[in-house]
């Protein structure tokens, strides 16, 4: 029993960074349409930032991730401005930023690889390692109570939404579209960013720990659904104790864990594929 | 009186709580011209989408060619001889004209031969011609204007040989001399014996292009005649001005 | 007889060359044959997938583990490789591409990384970390082909490969994967099978994929797991990308051009190439869309006024 209860403790905290990396997902593709990949690279550069500012010139931890997430906030909105906005406004469609931002992954992981040693790099728990679990839940809750009241509560909230189904009447409504795609961005590498960096002291920071982060935030957020802001919790959550469950309690080597996420996937394609909760009328 | 090619009984639909189409029964005829008309929100979009399989019916039957279509995809209704066009222009970017009235005729391939092909080709050129595009067959899709970008809708259906073919609002966004051109070439297509329902907004251009008329309001069907009829029906009239009165 | 032409001089290139050239010869012509298949699939068909280089390995392990560990004749040994190609392709494609979206890039990219862990992780059967080395092409009628005249062989499976697209782009199968590329709902109003029509060019470019990785088997006679990695995926996407997409002729200079480019600029930036790339594809993207073979277009159109 004993045992059961840390797993679960520990497949809830793994649960809350895929949660997170799938909101990041969510906030760029509410508005957009546009699946970003590179979120697991932006989670990846928050944790090397954790790295440099936590563990090599030891600012206390409040302060750097501070400085991290305003500094991801500005890699989020450059990102757009570069690789986004001008193909939006060709009029490009959906799939050209798309594979813009996987040129922006390799990009951004290949300076991330020639700017640091190869091996993993070590960033320090925010807390004592005990309760650290109980902390990125925490921390995770607080973010997803506040993207929830800003999607549901705020006009600027709707207005994301009233970009994504109707880019054109959004527009006559007045609101500023490069503004939300910006803000959209931003806010995502931020997001992306945090379940980064909470998730760095358990992995420690590697170059290649991106793409792992990519495909399992964006399975959570198949199977919770693009629909509701809380279904990529739900859908972290339950990714993540899957995966551990199975790891703890099938005969099968750790690396085969690896396969659940895309077992999860396709039985969620096949199954359920607006997501485990109705989108709202 | 010609036999009916498409029958459509009892049909609804509804999103959520609100009922966009209900209980409406009509027919198209062999080579007829029947035109659907109402005003904004009377669920002629609806109903298109319906017979050309993009939404599910909630109730009701759709009957083509004495067999039901109700519940088929869009491409197996295709596939079955109903072609349609797309109110807002939908070509493939990436092929000129002549590809994009060559895939209208995908569903009439039956082997891979160069044969097949070079007869499918001749026929598209013809269609090209027909509706007015002739000399741009080789043309990017891009450069054509949106007058002639409905036109190419229209051949890349005809390139299908459909028995029936639905219009979704062909007039709209066109400049006046183009509707002339586009009553002619409709009235062209029914001349070679395949069915037209025409779904419009424009009374004026519909009216004296059709042989039928049914008008839907509010999802209903409440008239249902020869053009001149429905000229003289109050209750249309009542429809289109009432809506009109409440919009401005 | 054009195609009789094309054979007898790029294989007849390879009896020219030096050992070392051949073997960067060898793998030159390889890739040029992944990406003429992953055009048609992303090019001609609009799809993303990140599967196709483990579609290569799928092909490369298949054959070596059922003529060395379950010594099955090599005829066989081809036709089961590619029978599981097909099996796996339709297993993924089939659930990932009912809906509109990209869930065929996320499933593909997570049956790449899962490709990856189960060669790791395979112990004697795919040889784990290690891979499965010292293996022979068995000889066949009696004959041991190798040297140049296994380049002949990696030559006719490039020009099978363009064939065999070449047909399929000019039929209206090929037409139909364009039109699904261009606009889906449009083209199933047209009576096209979207949802079969994709299913059927990822099986196809997939199976492709595996034959040319039967035939690396027998390039270095080793296969390892970091051969197979999700980088070369990305980089075929590049390949393409930067050489013009939907056009073969595209695809040939990408994958010339980005397999060469490592060699020229290693003395500039060591290993760190796969940024150039990168910096490449995202101005191709920006700037020419159509890649280098539309730039060659335009200058051509110029020259020719």
């Amino acid at each position: 029993m004993q045992d059961f209860l840390e797993l679960a403790v520990s497949a809830t905290a793994s649960g809350c960074v895929y949660g997170l990396i799938a909101l990041a997902y969510l906030l760029m593709i509410r508005p957009t349409g546009i699946i970003n990949f590179a979120v697991g690279e932006w989670a990846m550069v928050a944790a090397f930032g954790g790295y440099v500012l936590l563990t090599q010139h030891e600012l206390p931890y409040p302060l750097g991730m501070g400085i991290v997430l305003a500094f991801m906030l500005l890699v989020g909105w450059v990102t757009e401005r570069i690789a986004v906005r001008p193909l939006v406004e060709k009029g490009a469609g959906v799939l050209a930023p798309i594979l813009a931002l996987l040129g922006v992954l390799v990009i951004t992981r290949e300076i991330i690889s020639v700017s640091f040693p190869p091996d993993p790099l070590p960033v320090p728990f925010a807390v004592d390692i005990q309760y650290y679990k109980y902390f990125v839940i925490g921390i995770t809750l607080a973010v997803f109570v506040a993207a929830w009241l800003f999607f549901e509560k705020t006009v600027w909230g709707r207005s994301f939404e009233a970009v994504a189904l109707n880019r054109r009447a959004a527009a006559l409504m007045g609101i500023n579209l490069s503004r939300v795609t910006a803000f959209s961005f931003a806010g995502g590498a931020a997001v992306a960013g945090l379940g980064g960096l909470l998730v760095a002291p358990n992995i420690s920071a590697h170059y290649l720990m991106g793409v792992p982060l990519a495909i399992q935030g964006f399975t959570a957020l198949v199977i919770g659904g693009v629909g509701r802001v809380e279904g990529a919790l739900l859908g972290g959550l339950l990714l993540a104790f899957a995966e551990q469950f199975t790891i703890r309690y099938a005969p099968i080597p750790g690396g085969f864990a690896q396969g659940v996420p895309l077992l999860f996937l396709m039985i969620f394609l096949i199954m359920r594929p607006t997501g485990l909760l109705k989108a709202r009328a | 009186m010609q036999a009916s090619i498409l029958e459509v009984r009892g049909l609804s639909k509804r999103f959520g709580g609100l009922t966009a189409v209900s209980e409406l029964a009509f027919e198209v005829r062999e080579g007829e011209i029947l035109g659907m008309i109402g005003p904004n929100g009377a669920g002629k979009s609806t109903t298109f989408n319906l017979i050309a399989g993009t939404y599910p019916a909630s109730s009701g039957e759709i009957v083509f060619k004495e067999a039901s279509i109700l519940g088929l995809a869009p491409h197996q209704i295709a596939r079955r001889g109903i072609l349609r066009t797309f109110q807002h222009n939908r070509p493939f970017e990436g092929m000129p004209v002549i590809d994009n009235v060559l895939v209208g005729a995908h569903r009439l391939f039956t082997k891979n031969s160069h044969a097949e092909e070079a007869v499918r080709r001749s026929r598209a050129e013809e269609l090209i011609e027909f509706v007015g595009l002739g000399g741009l067959a080789a043309a990017d899709v891009g450069t054509l204007s949106f007058g002639q970008g409905r036109l190419l809708e229209i051949a890349r259906a005809l390139a299908g040989e459909p028995r029936l073919i639905l219009f979704d609002e062909p007039a709209a966004g066109l400049a006046p001399a183009e509707l002339d051109r586009l009553a002619e070439i409709i009235r062209g297509i029914a001349a070679r014996g395949i069915a037209v329902l025409l779904i419009e907004h424009d009374m004026h251009f519909l009216l004296p292009l059709a042989h039928r008329v049914v008008v839907l309001n509010f999802g209903a069907k409440i008239a249902d005649g020869l053009p001149d009829e429905i000229r003289r029906d109050p209750a249309v009239m009542d429809a289109y001005l009432g809506s009109h009165a409440a919009h401005s | 007889m054009r195609w009789l032409g094309a054979f007898l001089v790029l294989s007849g290139a390879a009896f020219l060359l030096g050992d070392y050239h051949n073997d960067v010869y060898r793998k030159m012509l390889l890739w040029v044959t992944l990406a003429l298949g992953y055009n048609f699939l992303f090019g001609i068909c609009g799809q993303v997938s990140f599967s196709h280089f483990a579609f290569y390995g799928i092909g490369a392990y298949s054959v070596v583990i059922l003529l060395f560990q379950l010594h099955v004749p090599l005829p066989l040994a081809i036709l089961l490789g590619v029978a599981v190609c097909i099996v796996v392709a339709l297993a993924v494609a089939i659930p990932a591409t009912r809906l509109e979206g990209f869930y065929l890039a996320l499933a593909t990219l997570a049956l790449a990384q899962l490709f990856v862990v189960l060669l790791n992780e395979g112990g004697d059967i795919t040889g784990g970390t290690g891979g499965i080395a010292n293996y022979r092409l068995p000889a066949m009628l009696g004959l041991q082909i190798r040297g140049p005249w296994y380049t002949g062989v990696i030559v006719f499976l490039l020009l099978l490969t363009l064939w065999v697209l070449v047909k399929l782009d000019r039929s209206w199968f090929g037409r139909a994967c364009r039109a699904v590329r261009d606009n889906p709902e449009a083209a199933a109003a047209m009576g096209i099978d979207v949802a079969r029509t994709r299913v059927a060019a990822f099986t196809l470019t997939s199976a492709l994929a595996g034959v040319a990785g039967m035939v690396y088997a027998f390039v270095d006679n080793t296969v390892n797991p970091p051969i197979f990695g999700l980088e070369n995926a990305f980089l075929l996407l590049f390949m393409v990308i930067v050489g013009g997409s939907g056009r073969h002729a595209g695809a040939v200079i990408g994958a010339v051009l980005l397999f060469l480019l490592p060699f020229w600029l290693s003395p500039l930036v060591g290993h760190h190439h796969v940024l150039v790339f990168g910096v490449l594809m995202l101005a191709a993207i920006l700037l020419q869309p159509k890649g280098l073979i539309g730039l060659w277009d335009q200058c051509r159109h110029r020259f020719s006024r």
